[in-house]
């Protein structure tokens, strides 16, 4: 399987639509992120929230590059469905707003988790990259 | 009805910015490749921020259980890096309430008190 090129997210024009993605957080996975983040909550079968965004955000960056000096300055979260523990995920996103500062791409991506029962989660992510060069 | 949200205190050490990122796969060398990151303007790595904001889903779902995961909401902004070895605190204080939700202020701030994370917490209540 090969990857698709990756372009900067300072390219990608208001609008741009992400290629959609599937992934899924089993047991062992979501355990792994528990530890990792230090949480003692008894989430049973339940994939936290913020577990799917992250790997969510993991899936799109397979087709954005963030170059070096860029920063996550924002995040917005909204659950309205419990994800569970080995679930087919499907990820839709798109640029959402994007605007330029001193030098700087300012981009929001929004997105989508939604597992058999619809969408699940939805997310917006504020990403300040350096600009490309013209 | 609004539910006292007890604070979630944990010291963010590289052993744990490194097992976030093999949990997350963001393995950007900002948070994980000393040499890297100390000839940035960071001098050093810094924790993922969805990694310090973890301790804001872990209060909220502290409080509010599955009622977080079904109609939680979290808008935040990252307002400086949090380093290996900072302690840092997440807290909220109720903010607005109504019949159908209820709204905190959240941060989460580091041991000398600068705010790394703030923004805003709610929850719909159902029924």
């Amino acid at each position: 399987m090969t990857s698709p090129p990756r372009t900067s997210i300072s390219a990608f024009p208001r609008g741009h639509e992400f290629s959609s993605a599937t992934f899924q957080l089993d047991r062992h996975a979501v355990r792994a992120y528990l530890a990792a983040v230090g949480d003692a909550n008894d989430y049973g079968d339940e994939v936290p929230p913020l577990a799917a965004v992250a790997l969510g955000l993991n899936a799109l960056q397979q087709q954005i590059a963030l170059p070096e000096g860029s920063l996550h300055t924002g995040q917005e979260v909204e659950h309205s469905a419990v994800v569970r523990a080995g679930e087919a995920l499907t990820l839709t996103g798109r640029i959402a707003q994007r605007s330029e500062r001193q030098g700087f791409v300012i981009s929001v991506i929004e997105f989508e988790v939604a597992n058999a029962g619809g969408i699940a989660i939805r997310a917006r992510t504020t990403i300040m990259a350096p600009g490309v060069a013209a | 009805m609004s539910i006292e949200v007890q604070l979630v205190s944990r010291v963010i050490t590289q052993e744990r910015i490194a097992a976030y990122a093999d949990a997350s796969g963001d393995h950007n060398p900002i948070h994980v490749d000393q040499e890297f990151a100390r000839a940035t303007p960071f001098g050093g790595t810094i924790a993922h921020g969805m990694l310090v904001l973890a301790l804001l889903g872990e209060m909220m779902r502290g409080a509010y259980g599955e009622t977080w995961s079904t109609s939680g909401k979290l808008k935040v902004r990252f307002k400086a890096p949090t380093r290996p070895g900072d302690t840092v605190t997440a807290s909220a204080v109720l903010s607005k309430e109504s019949a159908e939700s209820v709204e905190y202020a959240v941060q989460c701030a580091s041991q000398s008190g600068e705010v790394l994370i703030d923004g805003r917490a709610s929850v719909r209540m159902s029924g």
